[in-house]
């Protein structure tokens, strides 16, 4: 446990996240998926609960002792977050999420050497060759490993 | 196992096939290696679908190919560039940069290799030594004793994994829920599946680690990459008194033995890490040196101490998954996955099952070694230009080679929404620091542990006192224990030591 009065808001948050999760495990997920019928030894359910109640524990030991860190030095649980930084740290996400979605109504071959290049261009890339050259070659590599699959019969 | 038996696994291991695919792996090892940003865990999670289409033990040989060039190619942008390939390479930094600043890149260089190579070497030399009879001891247990040893080795991973022991164990749990999705192997039923026919066989083991490891870390280094921009190459000169001489070498010998010792105790240990063993390394060297104030300044005992350990910690390592089948860091259960994938139960059946390939792999990490000296000596320039390639560069191509590494799998949309969501889950445990050796060991290992408690408790019919008669199963049930209350207490102590600091401050 440390003193940084930013790393104990994050223990206390992730704490109470990882919580919450744990309680909907336990309360909804594992009784409704986690599977039914007779059995001799362990029931399945067993484990995943065990693992869903180590998880509710520590994430809830976490966030007291986070608590009462921050309590102490007086510190605020919540800090002014840094809209900038929470744009730079989704953008990637989404960047990529649009390209999944791409791969899945096209060839991946077609849209490679569009996502390669423009996330090249969004980090600052500017010479033709390089964007080129880096868009071509894996793009080119995955065309020619599926086209030796398709051959030997594997895709 | 006769003795032509093992000769013939080393002439397997020594066939032209054979030494095409550890090269291969031993060189894009290094190359990934040398590239900051790029760590062990990302190439081998981005690889494992290249060995889709090879035999299990080339699969499995490239894979340690690869592994044990990662390790020793990290200490290339360690040297030149001041900025670990890895974060066991850390320590490296140390004394390399200032040594390779100082007009001898090439020597730092070399003694990192030659460090890297003669503790790797002599690690694989002690799991061959050690795995075997390891695995023959454990072949005699039964499921109270593996049960127990399981639940010791994940608490245990959860302890050292570093950072918090609450997070660790909490990330234990999530592990172990995630193992127990699919079909349960005793009732039939469908366990946390929501219906999806994909995971009836449980979560697909490579969407999870490309996602958790390597497009996880992409999105961390996409985070970073506005902070940390630029930073200085040291180029390789011809200067004569940049080589490394024999007198030199010579005297950095005793530090690489002792630091090889360090390295294959740490590795050997489940969940501590290659950082932890060339951090201690470093730290024993210098404490044991004549003079202790040339440590910082460019002391190659110091490049020595650092890369024999982290690289004798990769075989070390081993021990425990070869012995036990308990993988004790992120790679050797990226091992487990590929294991896995070609059908093969790792661990001491092993010895049972497969032991002309168990030999085989042996002599190939052996061989792998050598290749790394070769490699890392004849490549040396080629590696120092590589530095230079910048991340920028380096992040889109392997967002681009996760996605295909997916897809060439044929899991389809699937495996993208699957890779994806395990890149958020990934990233929020690397952002809030939750230990991802013991999610990642907790569930590969769960299906064991779940099979074994299972067997357990039938055999004994849920009568807990069984035990009193399982000496080895007890002792291990009460080192858990001893060890949960340990790590508590020790945790709680650190937190009140801060607590009373605090208000000085």
């Amino acid at each position: 446990m440390t003193a940084n009065p930013s790393i104990q808001r994050k223990n206390f948050w992730s704490g109470l996240g990882v919580a919450a999760v744990a309680v909907l495990l336990l309360t909804w997920v594992i009784p409704t998926w986690g599977g039914r019928g007779f059995a001799v030894g362990m029931h399945p359910r067993t484990l995943a609960t065990l693992g869903a109640w180590v998880m509710l524990v520590c994430a809830l030991a976490l966030s007291l002792l986070s608590a009462i860190a921050l309590l102490r030095t007086r510190e605020p649980f919540v800090a002014r977050p840094d809209l900038a930084g929470l744009w730079h740290q989704t953008w990637p996400f989404l960047y990529v999420l649009a390209f999944i979605v791409a791969i899945d109504r096209l060839p991946l071959t077609w849209v490679a050497p569009a996502m390669i290049a423009g996330l090249l261009l969004i980090l600052g890339e500017r010479r033709w060759h390089v964007l080129a050259l880096t868009a071509a070659i894996p793009t080119g590599g995955l065309y020619v490993l599926t086209v030796h699959l398709m051959r030997i019969g594997v895709v | 196992m006769g003795f032509d038996a093992i000769l013939g696994s080393f002439a397997a291991a020594l066939h032209y096939e054979s030494i095409a695919v550890i090269l291969g792996g031993v060189l894009l090892g290094y190359i990934v290696g040398v590239i900051p940003g790029l760590n062990r865990a990302v190439a081998i999670a981005i690889a494992i679908p290249l060995t889709f289409y090879m035999s299990a033990y080339a699969a499995i040989a490239f894979l340690i190919g690869l592994s044990k060039g990662t390790a020793a190619g990290s200490a290339v942008s360690a040297i030149l560039l001041n900025t670990p390939g890895e974060p066991s390479s850390a320590a490296t930094c140390l004394d390399g940069y200032p040594m390779a600043s100082s007009g001898k890149p090439r020597k730092a260089l070399k003694v990192g290799l030659l460090a890297s190579v003669i503790g790797d070497l002599l690690a694989t030399l002690l799991l061959i030594a050690v795995a075997i009879p390891f695995a023959s001891i454990a072949l005699k247990f039964g499921p109270y004793e593996l049960a127990a040893i399981l639940l010791f080795a994940l608490v245990f991973i959860a302890g050292m994994a570093g950072g918090s022991f609450l997070k660790g164990l909490a990330a234990g749990g999530m592990g172990v829920i995630l193992g127990t999705v699919g079909l349960d192997p005793e009732t039939g039923a469908m366990r946390l599946t929501f219906g999806h026919a994909e995971l009836m066989e449980g979560v697909p083991i490579l969407p999870l680690v490309i996602g958790t490891l390597a497009l996880a870390e992409m999105f961390v280094q996409l985070d970073e990459y506005r902070r940390n921009k630029g930073g200085r190459v040291i180029t390789l000169g011809k200067e004569a008194d940049d080589d490394l001489s024999w007198p030199e070498f010579k005297g950095t010998l005793p530090t690489i033995f002792k630091s090889t010792g360090v390295g294959a105790f740490v590795g050997a240990l489940p969940g501590l890490g290659p950082s932890v063993g060339a951090f201690m390394a470093y730290g024993l060297a210098k404490r044991t040196d004549r003079d202790p104030d040339s440590f910082g300044k460019g002391n190659p005992k110091g490049i020595a101490a650092a890369e024999a350990s982290d690289n004798a910690v990769i075989p070390a390592s081993y021990i425990p998954l070869f012995g036990l089948g308990i993988p004790g860091s992120v790679s050797a259960a990226l091992l487990v996955g590929a294991f896995m994938i070609h059908g093969i139960q790792v661990g001491p059946l092993m010895l049972r099952d497969h032991p002309q390939m168990l030999f085989t792999l042996f002599s190939g990490m052996i061989v792998a070694s050598l290749l790394m000296l070769a490699v890392g000596w004849y490549g040396l320039r080629i590696f120092a230009k590589v530095t230079s390639v910048p991340a920028h560069i380096v992040i889109p191509v392997v967002i681009f080679l996760c996605l295909a590494g997916i897809q060439v799998q044929g899991y389809g949309t699937f495996g993208l929404v699957t890779v994806f969501a395990f890149a958020i889950f990934g990233y929020f445990l690397k952002k809030f620091d939750y230990s991802f050796v013991t999610f990642l060991v907790a569930f590969i290992v769960t299906p064991m542990l779940e099979m074994n408690l299972r067997q357990s408790v039938i055999l004994s019919g849920g009568d807990i006192a069984i035990l009193l008669d399982r000496p080895i199963a007890l002792a291990f049930v009460i080192f858990t224990v001893l060890m949960a209350l340990h790590l508590g207490w020790s945790s709680y102590r650190q937190w009140l030591r801060k607590r009373l600091k605090a208000p000085e401050a």
